[in-house]
């Protein structure tokens, strides 16, 4: 397994992530999307740790492990969002919710 | 003290009239105006008195600056000398006898208070011309009482012929009044200053011109002669007197025979420094022939107020004549006498007018003593016995109780105006030693013959033989006047049995009048240390002025030495030719100039006794028929009768003129003025205006619009970018960095 392997590895997930940020309608699925690019920087945060720099330093892998608290607690506010959003609106499409539409 | 009495004599007319104005603005009284004003007067009369005793012959000068101009100073001051005291107590005397004539004669008037202030108003104006030493001072008096005279001869301007009166006296005397702001002005630009007295006075520099400049002298001194012209109603500005009779009688007697009009004599002689041979002719021809022509005229008159008039026009020519002759002494000694006699006759007119009207006042009127006067005319009033064809020409008709046609045996109603106006027509006819118009009528016509034969001049001949003339004219008429007034039968019996004596206080200025009349007043002229007449450097004898250019030069220089000092010969021939005329008048005649008022003492006796037993004839005896001669002499009698058509040349060619050139001028203002006005405002509005309008809607307005349409029709595009979605903004992020990638990597 080497660097290029992880890399790629990231690159689709990144894709698949902005692919379903771009293309679901449904706020939920988006919040899918946005979780795997998050996690594809944490793999990539992870694996330029394993093989760029020395193996005493893992600042690296911490940084991915405060990113996936990170996304914990971003998933916490976008769900709360999304349900004041859907008590709002009676809907979770983003596309319906418009009203700051110029 | 001369201060302090000259401010007294000033300040209490004014005062008077002070009151009556102040109190007038809040619409208050003072209580007895009447009294205030007279008692004014009376102040003013004695303090007049007081300075007779304070002057010397030494004159005295007391001014104060008054205004700077630029390097320019007018001064106000008083000037003093005999001639001064002399008018100060001719005016505030007569002024205080009109005052208490008028108590009785106003009585009832319902403007009876204003017209004791205006009266008090003009005593203040006509002592204040009296007692400047400057023209500018003089030039102010000068029209305050012109101001006057328009106020009283307008006082019932009820009447429109008294309207029209006061009108006519002021624009007449202003025409003449232009020449005399025109002379100053001369005067002034060439000496920068207006003072008359001392160093840097006209005078003194007058005297030190030389004779290339006597041209500019004459026409100055005639332009300022212009002003008297004026004021003293001479030809051909006479016309305006004989209407100012319009006014009250008192106010014919003070301002229109004794003060006012003499003001101009009193400036002419005031002048006589600065008088040039020129100048001199020409005011002694004006005087001349305006003192034949106005007694002329005098001769048909009917209203007896009018008859005066035009005796004081004449009597007022023949001040100007002795003046212009050089007789400066004799012309002054004239006004004085002249001011008492022929106030006196005012009086005594008004005084029989009164008699008449209270008859009207009981027959028509309660209330309103002066209704005739306000144009309640009687139907015998306008009889005319004759010419009845030009009496329209004669312009106004005669009021009834003014008609001599209506009198007739007054001597026995009206016995104290009889008496005392016949003093007074004695006076002014030149009756012989005991009456003062004698001495100083004949001092004139000395003077003026002395001069034709030191001079040998063609010039004074005619003069003298105008004023001869003029005297046996005046003796005429006025007893003419006398006897249709108070001789003879009653012509109108019910106007006769109403007519009455007047009161107290119109009999008691008449008497003391007559006294005046009398030569009481002879002292002060006769006493030639007390009155001495100014030298004029400028004038000469026509053979120095003549024989050669040279000789002329010399003599001119010889003069400028100094005004006050000229030398020995000039002032001997000075004396001769001025001193003598009036003030040796009576105690014989010395030098060349004994035979000429010799002559000229049994020419007038001669003239004035023929114009006496003339009058006699046609008016008492009735031996002649005035009438037959008036049909024979008819063109000659015309002439007279209308007043030598003065008033028809002004009304149809002056009046008329200004009145076409008024209308030309207003067609042109129409026409011309307001089309082009007009224009201005069509082009303006049509083109100019429709210009700038579409410029403005077109240009402006459509850059304005189509910054807004562009701006929005650009929004309107652009706003689409804006879907709200997010997944699109998210997309377009996107290709943007991958845009970004892809031209970083071209790099």
């Amino acid at each position: 397994m080497t660097l290029q392997h992880y890399l790629v590895i990231s690159a689709i997930l990144f894709t698949l992530g902005i692919f379903a940020v771009l293309t679901r309608r449904n706020a939920i699925s988006i919040l899918m999307g946005i979780e795997l690019i998050l996690n594809s920087c944490n793999l990539n945060f992870a694996a330029f740790s394993r093989f760029m720099t020395p193996p005493e330093d893992i600042s690296g892998q911490i940084i991915a492990i405060f990113g996936i608290v990170l996304a914990a607690a971003e998933a916490a506010v976008f769900l709360a969002i999304i349900l004041a959003i859907y008590r709002e609106f009676g809907s979770i499409r983003p596309d319906e919710v418009d009203t700051l539409k110029g | 003290m001369i201060v302090p009495l000259i401010s007294i004599i000033l300040l209490c007319p004014l005062a008077a009239f002070a009151i009556f104005g102040l109190l007038g603005l809040a619409n208050r009284r003072f209580p007895r105006q009447d009294y205030l004003s007279t008692v004014a007067m009376l102040a003013a009369l004695v303090c007049s008195f007081l300075l007779l005793r304070e002057v010397v012959p030494n004159p005295e000068a007391h001014t104060v600056n008054w205004i700077s101009l630029g390097g320019v100073t007018f001064s106000m001051g008083f000037y003093l000398d005999s001639v001064t005291v002399i008018m100060l107590i001719v005016v505030t005397l007569v002024s205080s006898l009109v005052h208490i004539f008028s108590m009785g004669y106003m009585h009832g008037d319902p403007r009876y208070p204003r017209f004791f202030a205006y009266l008090s108003l003009f005593s203040f104006s006509m002592l204040f011309l009296v007692v400047s030493d400057n023209l500018l001072g003089i030039y102010i008096g000068w029209e305050l009482v012109g101001l006057c005279s328009y106020l009283l001869i307008g006082f019932w301007f009820e009447k429109d012929s008294a309207a029209n009166a006061c009108k006519k006296a002021f624009l007449t005397t202003r025409v003449g009044d232009v020449g005399m702001f025109i002379g100053m002005m001369m005067l002034f630009t060439k000496f920068q200053t207006l003072s008359l007295y001392g160093e840097g006075g006209i005078f003194a520099l007058a005297a030190n011109l030389n004779t290339g400049d006597m041209v500019w002298l004459s026409i100055a001194g005639i332009l300022i002669f212009c002003g008297a012209i004026g004021k003293s109603a001479q030809m051909p500005l006479h016309t305006w007197l004989p209407d100012a009779m319009e006014g009250p009688t008192p106010v014919s007697a003070l301002i229109h025979a004794a003060t006012m009009v003499a003001a101009g004599v009193y400036l002419t002689a005031r002048m006589f420094p600065i008088l040039t041979e020129t100048s001199s002719l020409v005011i002694a021809y004006v005087g001349g022939i305006t003192a034949l022509v106005a007694a002329t005229i005098a001769i048909v008159r009917f209203d007896i107020k009018r008859v005066l008039a035009y005796s004081t026009i004449s009597q007022l020519g023949y001040m100007m004549l002795a003046i212009g002759a050089g007789s400066y002494v004799a012309g002054l000694f004239h006004l004085t006498t002249h001011a008492f006699f022929k106030a006196l006759l005012f009086l005594g007119s008004g005084s029989v007018i009164h008699a008449f009207h209270a008859m009207h006042a009981h027959g028509h009127d309660d209330e309103h003593a002066h209704a005739h006067e306000h144009g309640d005319h009687d139907a015998h009033g306008h009889e005319h016995g004759e010419d009845s064809d030009s009496g329209h020409i004669l312009g106004s008709e005669i009021p009834a109780d003014q008609d001599m046609r209506n009198m007739g045996g007054l001597r026995h109603k009206m016995p104290i105006t009889f008496v005392t106006m016949l003093i007074a027509t004695l006076s002014i006819s030149g009756v012989p030693f005991i009456f003062s118009g004698f001495w100083s009528k004949d001092a004139i016509l000395g003077g003026v013959l002395g001069r034709a034969m030191e001079w040998n001049s063609v010039h004074h001949y005619i003069l003298f033989i105008m004023a001869l003339s003029a005297a046996g004219i005046t003796a005429f008429y006025m007893f003419r006047l006398i006897f249709m007034t108070f001789f003879g039968e009653p012509r109108n019996q019910e106007m006769h049995d109403m007519a009455h004596e007047s009161p107290k206080s119109m009999t008691v200025p008449l008497l003391i009048l007559a006294v005046l009349s009398l030569p009481v007043v002879n002292i002060l002229w006769f006493n030639e240390a007390y009155v001495k007449p100014p030298p004029q450097p400028h004038l000469h004898a026509p053979q120095h002025a003549y024989i050669s250019p040279d000789s002329n030069n010399t003599v001119g220089k010889g003069y400028t030495v100094s005004l006050f000092g000229v030398s020995e010969a000039v002032a001997a021939e000075e004396e001769g030719g001025h001193g003598t005329d009036g003030t040796h008048a009576d105690d014989g005649h010395h030098g060349h100039h004994g035979p000429a008022h010799t002559i000229a003492m049994v020419l007038s006796i001669c003239v004035a006794g023929l114009g006496i037993f003339l009058s006699w004839l046609f008016y008492h005896r009735r031996t002649l028929s005035a009438e037959s001669v008036a049909t024979t002499f008819r063109p000659i009698h015309n002439l007279f009768w209308c007043k030598y058509y003065f008033d028809e040349f002004y009304d149809g060619v002056l009046v008329a003129l200004t009145v076409w050139k008024a209308r030309l001028f207003a067609r042109f203002d129409g026409s011309v003025v307001d089309g082009i006005v007009n224009g201005v405002g069509v082009v303006t509005r049509d083109i100019l205006a429709a210009f700038t309008g579409a410029f403005d809607n077109r240009i402006v307005d459509g850059l304005v619009n189509s910054v807004a349409q562009v701006t929005w029709a650009v929004g309107g595009r652009i706003r689409r970018i804006q879907t709200g979605a997010i997944q699109t903004y998210l997309f377009v992020v996107l290709a943007g960095i991958v845009l970004l990638i892809l031209i970083f990597r071209a790099l």
